[in-house]
């Protein structure tokens, strides 16, 4: 359960308490300075400059927007449920904050070493759907309704994926432990990827985790609960104020613990490519520059890709990913179940990744198709 | 000593939560206290160190079964606002014959169960132990569990499924 032995030799629940503020101070600065740095790359991707008059280069622009957002009036509508509207941000946020509590930053230290490490962060990781639930019922609002509609038709259909996408990872640590035995605690997968991240044996599964990770965050181009020119604001469109930059945060933390649980099972966490016995700053730089190169790309897909229709979103997930994550699963367990070289892994998987992204180029080049992804109809065409 | 406070404080409020669900006049608030309730005998799973039994508990009850019950409320009922409505009926009494009914037999069941092991203080299973049990000794009650799953799945959208043209 505990990593290693208690700082400076304090009782554990001391010491739990340091290391817990010390990762959600972290997380802190990384969500004030990821929506600074989130505007400023979008407005280089759109040739702006983005914020520039907060200090040198804008970079007191996180502060100053957390200051403002704080002082705002916190409105509750006249019809909203009370309770249920003014608990949901928080019931949104503490699954989040509890995925923190999991993740490896470096060698042996993180907050607490779970045997079930990965089990826990997607166990944990369904009970955000309540919170979001929970502010689409008690807002008293049918936009906000539409929006928890959506979000959790999305969010359970793209947890399926990637869920199989992780077990995929720990079929193979099985391979590696030398026991025949996998493992689900993190940093034990990430000290297994001393020599190559499993991101090169299962590209395929980095792509669907990737893909479904997206959707969970509700980032572009999976924005659909949140879609501001369908729905107004999503979910959270009647909160104010700082239990709207509850809801703010949450998504910002999410993709900061999204991004470092990414990083950690796929592209090898603290272990490559500097080795387990390398020193924990170089470690814990390895990890967040792993985890800020996922946050870059989400950045990045954002400001390419147009927002999906929800259709499309929803064959996208039951008709191709959650088929490629199975197909995944099972040419796993042939290869692993004969002791075939790990070459042939990384083979079969590239394979589906090729596949996948041919897939998805097809469908996103051609005029009007009418299959895996979804219908498309161009204008004109008669709808029965 | 600690862990019989901690007990004690998750215990009255796991009782507290459930008795919001059935007094509570809104059903998104019975709903909701559901979620807490599940929620804390998952904490008590915890207490007695069977982790992968709390995770489980709040990946089903938790994160599917409740999502479930709310996604239901809400297709099915025209005011979202979860405004005061009548949820009992001419069925309260049969609901809690059923209620005592179905308490008295877990009671029963329960007290008059020789328990396995040292239940003064419960230890840790590896989950190594869980999975062989699972996969291994009983692995074709297992398999057979998941294809009744699956056909309930196709079922269901056979059921729920759209024909052409409709």
């Amino acid at each position: 359960m505990l990593f290693a032995d208690p700082l400076f030799g304090l009782p554990s629940w001391i010491d739990a308490i340091i290391r817990i503020v010390i990762v959600v101070l972290v997380m802190t600065v990384f969500v004030i300075y990821s929506t600074y740095g989130e505007r400023k790359l979008v407005a280089r991707f759109q040739q702006r400059l983005g914020p520039m008059r907060t200090g040198p280069w804008g970079l007191w622009q996180g502060f100053a927007d957390a200051i403002k957002l704080v002082g705002k009036e916190d409105i509750r509508p006249k019809n909203a449920d009370r309770w249920v509207f003014e608990l949901a941000p928080y019931a949104t946020f503490i699954p989040v904050l509890l995925t923190l509590m999991v993740l490896p930053f470096a060698e042996n230290w993180g907050v607490r070493n779970l045997a079930l490490g990965v089990f826990f962060v997607f166990a944990v990781l369904g009970l955000n759907i309540v919170g979001i639930l929970m502010a689409g019922l008690g807002s008293g609002n049918k936009y906000a309704l539409l929006g928890a509609v959506r979000a959790a038709a999305q969010m359970i259909s793209y947890e399926i994926p990637l869920v199989v996408s992780l077990l995929c990872v720990v079929m193979i640590t099985g391979a590696d432990t030398g026991n025949g035995v996998g493992t689900l605690n993190l940093n034990t997968i990430a000290a297994l990827q001393e020599d190559r991240p499993y991101i090169v044996l299962q590209p395929l599964a980095f792509l669907i985790f990737f893909t479904a990770m997206l959707s969970e965050l509700h980032r572009a181009p999976f924005d659909i609960p949140v879609a501001e020119s369908e729905i107004v604001g999503g979910y959270f469109v009647e909160y104010s104020g700082i239990r709207w930059s509850m809801f703010q945060l949450t998504e910002y933390a999410s993709m900061w613990g999204f991004a470092v649980f990414g990083s950690v099972v796929f592209l090898g966490g603290w272990a490559w490519p500097f080795g387990v016995d390398s020193h924990w700053a170089l470690q814990l730089a390895t990890t967040f520059t792993k985890a800020l190169a996922i946050v870059v790309v989400i950045i990045w897909i954002r400001t390419t890709v147009p927002r999906l229709r929800i259709d499309q979103l929803m064959n996208f997930s039951w008709k191709v990913l959650l088929e490629l994550s199975f197909l995944q699963l099972i040419v796993n367990g042939i290869i692993l179940y004969y002791d075939w070289p790990q070459e042939l892994l990384a083979l079969t998987s590239a394979v589906g990744a090729g596949f996948l992204i041919f897939l998805i180029i097809r469908h996103a080049s051609a005029r009007s198709t009418k299959g895996l992804l979804g219908t498309y109809r161009t204008l004109g065409a008669s709808s029965s | 000593m600690a862990t019989e406070v901690i007990w004690w404080i998750f215990a009255l409020g796991i009782i507290a939560l459930s008795a919001g669900v059935v007094f509570s006049r809104s059903v998104i608030h019975s709903a909701i206290f559901l979620i807490g309730s599940l929620a804390g005998v998952g904490v008590m799973f915890v207490i007695l160190t069977v982790e992968f039994l709390a995770l489980t508990q709040f990946l089903i009850y938790g994160g599917a079964v409740t999502v479930l019950v709310l996604l239901a409320l809400m297709l099915t009922r025209a005011d979202p606002s979860g405004r005061a409505e009548k949820v009992n009926g001419p069925q309260a009494p049969f609901a809690l014959l059923a209620g005592i009914g179905v308490a008295a037999v877990l009671l029963v069941a329960a007290l008059s169960t020789e328990w396995a092991g040292n239940t003064e203080s419960p230890t840790n299973i590896a989950i190594e132990a869980i999975s062989q049990r699972l996969f291994e000794d009983f692995g074709l009650p297992f398999i057979l569990a998941s294809v009744l799953l699956l056909v309930a799945l196709v079922g269901a959208i056979i059921v729920a499924r759209q024909e052409e043209g409709e």
